[in-house]
């Protein structure tokens, strides 16, 4: 019996060790109680800690936009105003004079000053420090010092361009005139930074000290909520009515849309696909239903599959795709057809600018498609990232281009996006593909530099590889503008190029759909994050 | 016992490399590019994206990769994931959730599988054995996420008995459901081979020799059929609890609970080869461990079993 014996004490022991650990935890939190103020909100994980400059996607964007205020800011129009910035002066664009508002503070009490913008941009645009922004502050004078690339140390940690002049003067000087820099100043990689954080940046991605309207309530719970609270020495404190948010994290959105519809969540700006037929019912006046600043296209490898050279046939595919039926049919009013290569919420859009090209047309289509020598085999291919929800579509247009052009066409699910787009680097895949933008910043200029310019094959997401000198230069010429209304027209000359050549086929705009529980009188949204000073609790 | 027990510890070492091998071979097989998912939709920087492939020795071939992982795991180090957070803090803070889930579902499966299991073979052919094979056959062929997803509408979203997702509200309120619906299939399992293995225990010379020498009908069953049939049902249970651990993937995902099943498949998505071996590993570990307590446990239920 010895070892029976010996065995018994094995199993009691496990049994209480176990027992200790399942009723170790737990808390009593949860359950919200009607306007104690706190907003709960749907965000998935941030992919890296929570640092301004290393912050590039919109989940951890959405806590930074609320953990700091930045020189400029999107109010609810989607216009670039003024926000920690008192004045903003330039003359030829190139060198910006920027007056600080006084008595802005961080949450631990040290003073915003423009050194703390000095020594954050300074941070971001280092190649050392690794930062994912580090391209966005490739404008100013210096950048390239503190990116000598691969393999090499830079030799400065400082950007020329960049000068505190004094405590509330911000000098900030161009490698040339770029007109959109006011409306960069928005994204959130342009926040300033304590001095707390260049001792430990590490730490401070768990519970960053930010200079906005709310600050940390304890360190980041991963994958489970980053609670804030507000912050009582913010300036604009007394115009928001939000005490506290509590950014819920959910891996699965349709976990996130039942709590929603349960009363569990307050704020949701996605509503998944399967909550969209039943949403505004489910959701009876608290359902949010606007344009977004996304827009999603067919694409072509132009740079090195000849068969799509000629710009006709690019023409004839958009003219075969059945715009209003994949917005209103596949995505369920969840979509918006694309009529042009800006999107509708900024300045310099134009209402049917695509015209004749972005219409179902398949007798024109057909004949476009002849004359323009048509492509080998009659087949096309449509390539896709199976990872995020683009099946139905892609295979719909599909379906309209075999039908409309009467051509073979296929669809190839990849992995991730990320494979497609490492695919079109190593000139690997030679089909069309599935693509999208979202604006970082709002001014025309972000819809089409990033994307379709020759510097942003190299630097940027220019995945088709199109390159035109002419594009190129009005974009130049846009830049030096010294009025926004010329810079706007330079910018939309340059669309009009792209209209004509269709790099990409704009196929949709994205809207915001989503919902808010009866705590919530009314909010708004502006470039996918929320204003918290306009939410309003009931 | 002891030596016994230390030669199944030893052996558990070559199954950890072997297993942390091929679980590394696997996922850099996977096409995709972690330092690109860092970015999220957004191209990355090709000069950052070339400095942080670099710093995590991503541009090496496998066998040096592996290399520096197992080296690192051997110092204690169990490496970070591409974004900078040290592995073995996001092990800690993820283990006790799946492991309060596991063990809930575990407690679930146990209690009412061999309950239901005594009372059908007791009253075999009556009714209440037709309900356990009835419940159970449902329960066996309904998949998890549709029993997770309408456990969750009905008794979250409609009736609000429970959280809908989430472990805000701790344990047990935020585990129950979502531990119900990991433990159903299992449970139906240990339901039926109880009964089956019962079923036949109270037919054996033993248990009729203790109700010829007038035992109490309470003893008769609770120990001398029940002990003895309980070593199959044991054996089921102790594979069941790595299965458990690793298996709440869909549960997890359903219900927002921040355990493990959800970061392997997040990891895998993500292609960070350290985290998914590590979290294998660990899985692989407590199948291990379990096993070894199955073994161990045989003695007690049967003292004929011995081990020397």
């Amino acid at each position: 019996m010895r070892g029976a014996k010996s065995a018994k004490w094995v199993a009691i022991a496990t049994v209480v060790v176990l027992g200790a650990t399942a009723c170790g935890g737990g808390g009593d939190t949860g359950g919200s109680g009607k306007n104690d103020g706190i907003v709960s909100m749907e965000i998935g994980e941030p992919q890296n800690g929570l640092i301004p400059s290393n912050t590039y996607e919109t989940e951890g964007g959405q806590v930074i936009s609320a953990l700091f205020a930045g020189l400029t800011k999107l109010n609810a129009e989607n216009k670039v105003v003024d926000d920690l910035a008192a004045s903003i002066d330039t003359k030829d664009s190139k060198v910006w004079t920027i007056k600080l508002k006084p008595g802005y503070t961080f949450h631990n009490g040290e003073k915003v000053t423009a050194q703390s913008f000095v020594d954050a941009w300074n941070y971001g645009a280092n190649q050392e420090n690794k930062q994912q922004t580090n391209a966005l502050f490739n404008h100013i004078q210096g950048w390239t010092d503190l990116n000598p690339g691969e393999g090499k140390k830079p030799t400065t940690d400082k950007m020329s361009g960049l000068k505190a002049v004094d405590e509330s003067t911000l000098q900030v000087t161009l490698t040339g005139p770029f007109s959109a820099f006011r409306a960069q100043l928005s994204f959130t990689a342009f926040s300033p930074l304590p001095k707390a954080f260049f001792q430990d940046p590490k730490a401070f991605g768990e519970k960053p000290i930010g200079n906005g309207p709310f600050e940390m309530d304890g360190s980041v719970k991963h994958n489970e909520s980053i609670s804030l609270k507000k912050y009582d020495k913010f300036p604009d404190a007394s115009k928001i009515e939000v005490k506290g948010i509590n950014f819920k994290i959910y891996s699965n959105q349709d976990t996130a849309y039942k709590d929603l519809v349960a009363g569990n969540l307050d704020l949701d700006i996605t509503v998944p696909n399967s909550g969209l037929p039943t949403y505004k019912k489910d959701l009876p006046g608290r359902t949010i239903d606007e344009a977004d600043s996304g827009v999603g296209y067919i694409g072509f490898p132009l740079k090195y599959n000849k068969s799509f050279q000629n710009k006709d046939l690019r023409k004839a595919i958009s003219m075969s795709i059945d715009r209003k039926a994949i917005a209103d049919k596949i995505f369920l009013g969840s979509r918006m057809p694309a009529d042009d290569f800006i999107n509708p919420i900024i300045d310099g859009y134009r209402q049917g600018a695509c015209g004749e090209a972005c219409t179902l047309n398949p007798a024109k289509a057909k004949e476009l498609y002849k004359t323009s020598g048509g492509l080998p085999g009659n087949a096309l291919e449509l390539g896709y990232n199976a990872d995020g929800d683009h099946k139905a579509w892609i295979t719909a247009v599909a379906n309209q281009i075999q039908q409309n052009l009467g051509i073979k066409v296929t669809v190839k699910p990849f992995e991730q996006f990320q494979t497609i787009l490492n695919d079109l680097d190593a000139k690997k895949y030679g089909g069309a593909f599935r693509m999208a933008w979202n604006m970082d910043y709002p001014d025309a200029e972000n819809y089409l530099r990033p994307i379709f310019s020759t510097d942003a094959i190299a630097n940027g997401s220019n995945y088709a590889g199109y390159s035109n000198p002419a594009f190129d230069k009005l974009l130049v010429e846009g830049d030096q503008a010294p009025v926004p209304a010329d810079a706007i027209k330079k910018y939309q000359a340059a669309d009009d190029i792209l209209l004509n050549e269709m790099p990409y086929i704009p196929v949709y705009f994205y809207k915001m759909n989503g919902g808010f529980s009866d705590k919530i009188k009314s909010v708004k949204v502006a470039g996918h994050n929320v204003l918290w000073d306009t939410v309003k609790l009931s | 016992m002891g030596r016994y027990a230390a030669r199944r510890l030893l052996q558990a070492i070559p199954v950890l490399i072997g297993v942390t091998f091929i679980i590394f071979c696997l996922v850099f097989a996977l096409p995709g590019d972690p330092i690109q998912a860092l970015a999220g939709e957004k191209r990355a920087d090709p000069n950052i994206a070339a400095m942080l492939r670099e710093q995590y020795h991503l541009n090496d071939p496998l066998y040096q990769q592996y290399w520096h992982y197992i080296s690192g795991v051997f110092t204690g180090d169990l490496g970070q994931t591409y974004n900078g957070r040290e592995i073995s803090e996001l092990v800690s803070e993820r283990f006790p959730v799946t492991l309060k889930l596991a063990l809930t579902a575990f407690g679930i499966e146990a209690a009412i599988g061999i309950v239901a299991g005594i009372f059908a073979a007791l009253k075999k052919g009556k009714f209440i054995d037709n309900v356990v094979l009835v419940s159970t056959l449902i329960l066996i062929s309904i998949p998890v996420f549709v029993l997770g997803s309408v456990f969750q509408l009905e008794f979250g979203v409609n009736l609000k008995i429970t959280p809908v997702a989430g472990i805000e509200q701790g344990w047990p309120q935020s585990y129950i459901l979502p531990a119900i619906v990991l433990a159903s299939t299992s449970m139906a399992y240990i339901a039926r081979l109880t009964r089956t293995s019962m079923g036949e225990s109270i037919r054996a010379d033993y248990v009729r020799t203790a109700v010829a020498k007038g035992l109490p009908r309470r003893r008769v069953i609770g120990v001398h059929a029940l002990r003895n049939s309980l070593i199959p049902v044991v054996t089921f249970l102790g594979m069941d609890l790595g299965a458990l651990m690793g298996g709440a993937i869909i549960t997890e995902r359903v219900f927002n609970l921040p355990g493990l099943g959800g970061q392997i498949a997040q990891s895998v998505y993500l292609r960070e080869r350290p985290i998914v071996v590590g979290l294998v590993t660990l899985l692989v570990l407590i199948y291990l461990v379990a096993n070894l307590l199955v073994d161990l446990l045989y003695a007690v239920l049967d003292p004929r079993i011995r081990y020397e």
